[in-house]
C-alpha cells in the first residue's frame, strides 16, 4: 500500500470509529473515542508560518494492562494544502505472575502514516520492549525498539535504546527519559522530561527535551505545553504550543506551533456532578426519611501516628453527630464538635475493613459519603470503610 | 506423688482451664443486647463457628450491627447465618492460614459477586496480608464496577502495590466515577496509573501537535 493511502485508511478508520461512538455510551465502558476540532499557526523549520485548521479523531480501548489507541489528524492549510496523519499504538504488560515482584514486562507495537500535499509520504512500523520496575508510586524502565520507517523510498531501520524513571505524587506524574536512536544513517540522543497534572477541571501536559550528538536530526532544546479545560460532560477546551524536534521516525518536521480548540468525548468528561459522593455533603430532603435534620454527612478516617485513628464527619447544621461500627461494638459515639460542621473523636480501630453509619440528631443510621455503600441486611446502608 | 500423676494432674488443670476459657466465650456479654429469644440462636451459630475455626468476631459484630439498627431476630439470625457461610466459602478459597480480618474481607467480597476463584487467585498473587485488596475489590464492585473488571484491576495490582497505594487507587477510582467517568473505565485507567507508566504512545491523550 503507498504511504499516501496508507495514512488516508488510518485517518478515516479513526474518524469512522470516533464519530460512531458519539451519542452512544461506550457499551464496554472501556472505549472512549475523541475529537479534537482546532486551529493552530505553525511554522515548520526553513517554512514560513502558516495558519491551520485540524480535525483529530482518536479512539482508545483500555483495561487493565492493555492499551490501543488509533488517531489520525487532518490538517488544512492557508493555503490549501492538506495534511494527514494517522497512527496506531498498543501496549501490552506482562501477567503479574510471569515476572518476579515488582517487574514487568511490557510489549508496544506502534503503525502510523503521513502524507503533506500528495508529495511527501512516510510511513514506520516498529516494535517496543520494555522492563519495568515498580516500587509504589515510583518506577523505572528499561527498553529497545526496531521497525522500519520510509520517506518515500526504501525502507530505512530503525534501532532505539532506552531508560526512563517516573514518580507519581497525588495528581501529578514526572517522567524522565534517555534514548538513543539510530534511523538507517541518522542518529542522535534525546534527554527528556514530562509532567502530567490535574487539578479539578484543569490537565496539564508539558515537556521538555534535548537532542545531543545528532547527526543528521538537528541539535537543540524544545518544549511543549498544553492544557484541558473542562467545559462539560463530553467537551472540552484545549490550548497547546511549543517546538518540536523532527522526528526521523514518524517523519514529523521540526517547528513551532501555537493551537486551540475544542476537545469531545463519547464518554463523559470528568466534570463534578452529583451521582454518588460529589461534594462534601449531599442534601436529602426530610421526605427521603433521614429523620432528623435531613442531611447525611461525610466521614473521613485519618491515621494519627500514634496508632489511634481520628474519625471526622463534616455536618452542616447538625446539633448532635453519632458513629456506630464494628470498632465500636456498634454502640453509638457522641462525636465532639471542633469547628463548623466539623465533628471528631479518636478511636482505636485496627487496619482492615469496618462497616460504619453515621446518625445525625437522632434520626436513622445511614451510610457516609467518603465509604462505599453497601446494603446492610437490615433493610438499610452500611458504609464500608478501609483503614490502612 | 509420681511424676506421671503430676503429668496427669497438669494436663487435667490445663484442660479445665481451656474449658473455662471456651466457656467465657460462648457466653459473650454483647449477646446479651439481643433479645432473649435470638440471643441462644446466635449463641448457637457463633459456636458452631468456633468449632469450625471460623473466626466468630464478625458473626458477634453482625448481630450487635442488627441490634443497634433495632432489626427484627429473624432477619438478625439470618444474617450472621449468611455472614458464617460466606467466612467458610472464603476460607476454602483462602486457605486455613487466612487471617481473621482476611476471611471478613473475603467474605465481604464474595458477598459482593466475587468468585472463590478470584480469591483464590489474589493469594496466589500477593505475599502481603490480603485484607485491603479484598476490600478494594467488594468497594469497587458496590460502587458499580462489573466484577470482572474490579478483579482484573485488583489482581493486576495486588502483587506489587502497598495496601496504601491500593487505598490510593481505590480514592482515585471512587474521584473518577463521582466526576462521571463509568465505572469500569475509571477502574482501568486508575489500575494503569497507579500500576506502571506505560509506553505513552498507546495512551497519548494530550492534543496532538500540528
Amino acid at each position: 500500500m503507498r504511504p499516501a493511502a496508507a495514512a488516508r485508511h488510518v485517518w478515516t478508520a479513526s474518524l469512522a470509529a470516533a464519530t460512531s461512538l458519539f451519542g452512544v455510551r461506550a457499551p464496554a465502558a472501556q472505549t472512549t473515542g475523541t475529537l479534537d476540532v482546532g486551529v493552530s499557526t505553525v511554522r515548520y523549520d526553513g517554512f514560513l508560518p502558516s495558519g491551520a485548521g485540524s480535525l483529530t479523531p482518536a479512539l482508545t480501548w483500555e483495561r487493565p494492562g492493555t492499551a490501543v489507541t488509533a488517531r489520525g489528524t487532518y490538517l488544512r492549510f492557508e493555503s490549501g494544502r492538506r495534511s494527514l496523519q494517522g497512527l496506531v499504538a498498543a501496549s501490552l504488560l506482562t501477567p503479574p505472575s510471569l515476572l518476579p515482584h515488582r517487574w514487568r514486562g511490557e510489549l508496544s507495537l506502534s503503525a502510523g502514516g503521513s502524507s503533506y500535499a500528495d508529495f511527501a509520504s512516510f510511513w514506520h512500523a516498529t516494535g517496543e520492549a520494555r522492563l519495568h520496575f515498580v516500587a509504589g508510586g515510583r518506577g523505572a524502565w528499561i527498553g529497545v525498539t526496531g521497525g522500519r520507517t520510509s520517506y518515500g523510498r526504501a525502507a530505512r531501520p530503525v534501532a532505539i535504546a532506552g531508560v526512563g524513571v517516573w514518580a507519581r505524587r497525588s495528581l501529578m506524574t514526572v517522567a524522565m527519559s534517555a534514548t538513543r536512536s539510530m534511523v538507517g544513517d541518522t542518529a542522535y540522543s534525546d534527554l527528556g522530561s514530562t509532567i502530567h497534572a490535574s487539578w479539578g477541571r484543569f490537565g496539564l501536559d508539558a515537556s521538555l527535551a534535548a537532542r545531543l550528538s545528532s547527526r543528521g536530526a538537528g541539535h537543540g532544546v524544545h518544549g511543549e505545553a498544553s492544557t484541558t479545560f473542562t467545559l462539560g460532560q463530553r467537551t472540552a477546551l484545549f490550548i497547546s504550543g511549543g517546538r518540536y524536534p523532527t522526528d526521523p521516525v514518524s517523519g514529523s518536521v521540526a517547528g513551532r506551533y501555537a493551537s486551540a480548540g475544542l476537545r469531545l468525548r463519547t464518554a463523559p468528561l470528568p466534570r463534578p456532578r452529583a451521582i454518588r459522593h460529589p461534594q462534601p455533603f449531599m442534601r436529602r430532603s426530610p421526605a427521603n426519611g433521614d429523620g432528623g435534620a435531613g442531611f447525611t454527612a461525610r466521614l473521613e478516617v485519618q491515621p494519627v501516628p500514634d496508632g489511634t485513628v481520628r474519625v471526622v464527619v463534616r455536618a452542616p447544621a447538625a446539633a448532635t453527630v453519632e458513629v456506630a461500627g464494628d470498632f465500636t461494638d456498634w454502640q453509638p459515639v457522641t462525636l465532639r464538635r471542633t469547628g463548623e460542621d466539623r465533628w471528631e473523636s479518636v478511636l482505636h480501630i485496627p487496619s482492615g475493613v469496618h462497616r460504619v453509619n453515621v446518625r445525625i440528631d437522632g434520626g436513622r443510621w445511614t451510610a457516609p459519603a467518603g465509604t462505599a455503600r453497601a446494603e446492610d441486611e437490615f433493610g438499610g446502608e452500611v458504609g464500608i470503610v478501609a483503614v490502612p | 506423688m509420681t511424676p506421671a500423676f503430676t503429668r496427669t494432674a497438669l494436663a487435667l488443670l490445663a484442660a479445665m482451664l481451656a474449658a473455662g476459657r471456651a466457656a467465657a466465650q460462648e457466653t459473650d456479654s454483647r449477646l446479651e443486647r439481643l433479645d432473649a429469644a435470638t440471643r441462644p440462636t446466635v449463641a448457637a451459630l457463633v459456636d458452631s463457628a468456633r468449632t469450625a475455626m471460623l473466626p466468630t468476631e464478625p458473626l458477634v459484630q453482625r448481630a450487635l450491627e442488627g441490634a443497634t439498627k433495632r432489626a427484627s431476630g429473624d432477619v438478625i439470625v439470618a444474617a450472621v447465618r449468611r455472614l458464617a457461610v460466606d467466612l467458610g466459602h472464603a476460607r476454602d478459597a483462602l486457605g486455613s492460614t487466612a487471617s481473621p480480618a482476611e476471611l471478613a474481607a473475603g467474605a465481604a467480597a464474595l458477598r459482593a459477586g466475587a468468585s472463590q476463584t478470584i480469591l483464590a487467585e489474589l493469594r496466589h498473587a500477593r505475599r502481603e496480608p490480603l485484607t485491603v485488596p479484598l476490600a478494594v475489590l467488594a468497594d469497587l464492585v458496590a460502587s458499580g464496577v462489573p466484577v470482572d473488571s474490579a478483579a482484573a484491576a485488583v489482581l493486576g495490582l495486588a502483587a506489587r502495590a502497598r495496601d496504601a497505594d491500593l487505598v490510593e487507587f481505590r480514592r482515585a477510582v471512587e474521584r473518577d466515577i463521582a466526576l462521571g467517568a463509568p465505572p469500569a473505565a475509571a477502574t482501568a485507567a486508575a489500575a494503569m496509573a497507579a500500576d506502571v507508566q506505560v509506553n505513552a504512545g498507546a495512551r497519548q491523550q494530550r492534543p496532538g501537535r500540528p
